[in-house]
């Protein structure tokens, strides 16, 4: 009993003090992280057992943690290694990119297709937004998008506050799509041995079918603001050139064929056996080999604050997981929703939603992956796949609908904000909560005709 | 001319900003308080007034994040463009009087830089602000206190050193001793014998 009270009150301070940003957050979760070890695990439950299954390092010397050959069984508690290796290794691949120029490229490019029209510039770059999100994570997506939007705007004098936040929208509902968009995903993918092809025939076809409404809905509420700059005609010959954002052409190519080489590591992973684990890995020694000079930079630029943030969160839940305590909110669940598969798809779906636009929707799909496991395997007719599905909608989806939802809404604010386009909370919501709104209704529909 | 920057922290109902203007308009400077925000509008075509509401304020926590040190707090931002904005005009060497906005940190690597911190007494503030806006005692005090809250907030939470601690100024100085004008004289006076 006191190992439970112990690690409840432990998670719920981690909470506040994450949101409350008092200190960072890779210091809350890794002071909550030792007290889970020291008072959870060691003074309430005495058990040296439960800290080594949480630490879980010996997964790593483990062969299918690098090449999982036939039937995957399900992940256990505690730290995921797994998915703080691959975010690494694509943090390496991504900082590779941004070196030489690659998004930069990338938009200006798009644009100059588009001949530099503020509407097609406004859809082409939402799909962009979409695409990108669904491989690198989407705070470097918007970091290059919204930064090269402003640009634009400043020449073909548009504002620049609605294309930036349809951009956010979208690289969040990209990064609903597959295993490696979101890092909710990643961790549901890899705690409960899904692949990269299961979330594109699962939540990319909810995705991709939402994206066909979500650009129609921008298109209609932005379309006004979008025709009174459609007359600002400026020469295209005044406009930066795409090469010119090319800062070594040899890098150039070498970091596109990495890109393209990790697409096909990450969708045929099923097939070759090769876990994620290893495809990070892989592919952050192939851009490190490959930047000569450069690949000290690149190392040093690794955003260390969130991988340290992920392996304190994961031993905060192992906490709970550990003491039962997400068993109680799992028959919690099971009991309201009664065996109702319906309502306990809806609930799943928009709890999730709702608590992701308020808080930071990895804790929360972290919590959650005991709790659906736990349904899975008690409620008559639960099953686990549809949860999935529902949970990692639900946590990526909900983010979008406020400025502190999702890591990219963040960004793509302060982005704006830097150049002095202020986006306050009601002006945020106002064109986001309705679309966010849109995209869970759709989902709700698809996960009640196709799985129940 | 050499470059000189007079930053001038202040207490509300102290007289610190009359007496940045009046230390502007003795060495012929430009002076940057309020107006620089729409400086920086007309600079950048930007919506003065959206950017005035958060002029001075502090963060509201729990309602913003940080990502990887950005931060969605329009306060936060619109302090960052001014701290911007004055870094600009002190590199580009330009001399010029600026009121409040963490100056004294923010400008503290430049040899013209002189920092005041300008207080007065309680009762001398109070009688001020009634005076100046026509308020009665009681409203004044409020407006006061929540004025220099508002103040201390918004500079601790952009700098290492507290607001109004003599150890992050080169001089402090009450101006409800000698009046106005009369700090303003040893103001200059020491402004004259630093820059000799």
């Amino acid at each position: 009993m006191l190992a439970q009270i112990l690690a409840v009150v432990i998670f719920v301070a981690m909470f506040i003090f994450i949101i409350t940003e008092i200190f960072p957050r890779h210091i809350i979760t890794l002071t909550c992280a030792l007290l889970t070890i020291l008072l959870v695990f060691g003074l309430g439950m005495q058990s040296l057992d439960a800290i080594l299954s949480t630490l879980n390092v010996h997964s790593i010397f483990n062969v299918d943690f690098w090449y999982a050959a036939g039937e995957a069984h399900e992940g256990g508690s505690g730290i995921d290694w797994a998915t703080i290796i691959f975010i690494a290794g694509m943090m390496v691949m991504v900082e590779g990119m941004a070196h030489v120029g690659f998004f930069r490229w990338l938009c200006m490019k798009i644009a100059k297709i588009v001949k530099y029209k503020v509407t097609s510039i406004f859809m082409t770059f939402m799909i962009l937004s979409f695409v990108l999100a669904m491989f690198i994570d989407s705070i470097t997506v918007i970091l290059f998008l919204a930064a090269v939007t402003i640009e634009l705007s400043q020449l073909l004098k548009f504002n620049p506050i609605s294309m930036i936040l349809a951009e956010v929208f979208c690289a969040n509902l990209g990064g609903s799509a597959t295993m490696c968009g979101d890092p909710p995903n990643i961790i549901i993918g890899n705690k409960l041995h899904y692949s990269f092809a299961d979330f594109i025939l699962n939540t990319g076809l909810i995705a991709a079918i939402s994206l066909v409404f979500v650009l129609i809905y921008f298109y209609l509420v932005c379309r006004k603001e979008l025709k009174q700059t459609a007359s600002n005609a400026v020469d295209p010959s005044t406009l930066p050139n795409p090469s010119e954002a090319i800062k070594s052409k040899s890098g150039f190519v070498m970091s596109t064929i990495i890109f393209l080489l990790a697409v096909v590591l990450l969708v045929t992973h099923s097939m070759t056996g090769l876990t994620v684990a290893f495809i990070g890995t892989f592919i952050a020694v192939l851009t490190l080999i490959t930047s000569g000079k450069a690949a000290l930079s690149l190392i040093k630029k690794v955003d260390y604050e969130t991988l340290l943030f992920f392996i304190g969160l994961f031993v905060v839940i192992g906490g709970l997981e550990e003491t039962g305590m997400l068993n109680v909110l799992a028959n919690f669940i099971g009991n309201i929703c009664g065996g109702n598969m319906h309502l306990m798809v809806a609930v799943i779906l928009w709890i999730s939603a709702v608590a992701s636009s308020f808080v930071d929707n990895i804790p929360f799909a972290a919590t959650m992956i005991p709790v659906i496991k736990n349904l899975a395997a008690t409620v008559p007719g639960a099953n686990l796949d549809t949860l999935a599905w529902t949970l990692a909608v639900g946590t990526d989806i909900g983010g979008s609908a406020t400025p502190i939802g999702a890591s990219a809404n963040v960004v793509g604010i302060a982005t704006a904000a830097k150049e002095g386009h202020i986006i306050r909370w009601g002006r945020y919501c106002k064109l986001m909560a309705p679309a966010t709104i849109i995209v869970l209704s759709i989902a709700t529909a698809i996960l009640f005709l196709r799985y129940l | 001319m050499k470059q000189l920057i007079i930053s001038v922290g202040r207490e509300f109902g102290s007289g610190g900003h009359e007496i940045a203007e009046k230390l502007a308009k003795l060495y012929e400077l430009p002076i940057y308080d309020h107006n620089l925000l729409r400086e920086l509008a007309a600079e950048k075509n930007l919506d003065h007034d959206a950017l005035a509401e958060f002029d001075e304020t502090k963060r509201k926590k729990g309602l913003f994040r940080t990502v990887r040190g950005m931060n969605s707090s329009p306060a936060y931002n619109v302090a960052q463009l001014q701290f911007e904005f004055l870094k600009k005009k002190g590199e580009s060497g330009e001399s010029f009087v600026v009121v409040g906005r963490c100056a004294e940190t923010i400008l503290k690597d430049y040899d013209g830089m002189i920092s005041l911190f300008i207080l007065a007494d309680r009762a001398a503030k109070t009688e001020r602000i009634m005076k100046l806006y026509n308020k009665s005692e009681k409203e004044a005090l409020s407006m006061m206190n929540t004025h220099d809250k508002y103040r201390k907030q918004y500079h601790n939470e952009h700098c290492p050193g507290k607001w109004g601690d003599s150890r992050n100024y080169e001089l402090s100085i009450n101006s409800s001793k000698l009046g106005v004008d009369e700090t303003v004289k040893i103001i200059s006076a020491y402004i004259d014998a630093r820059r000799q």
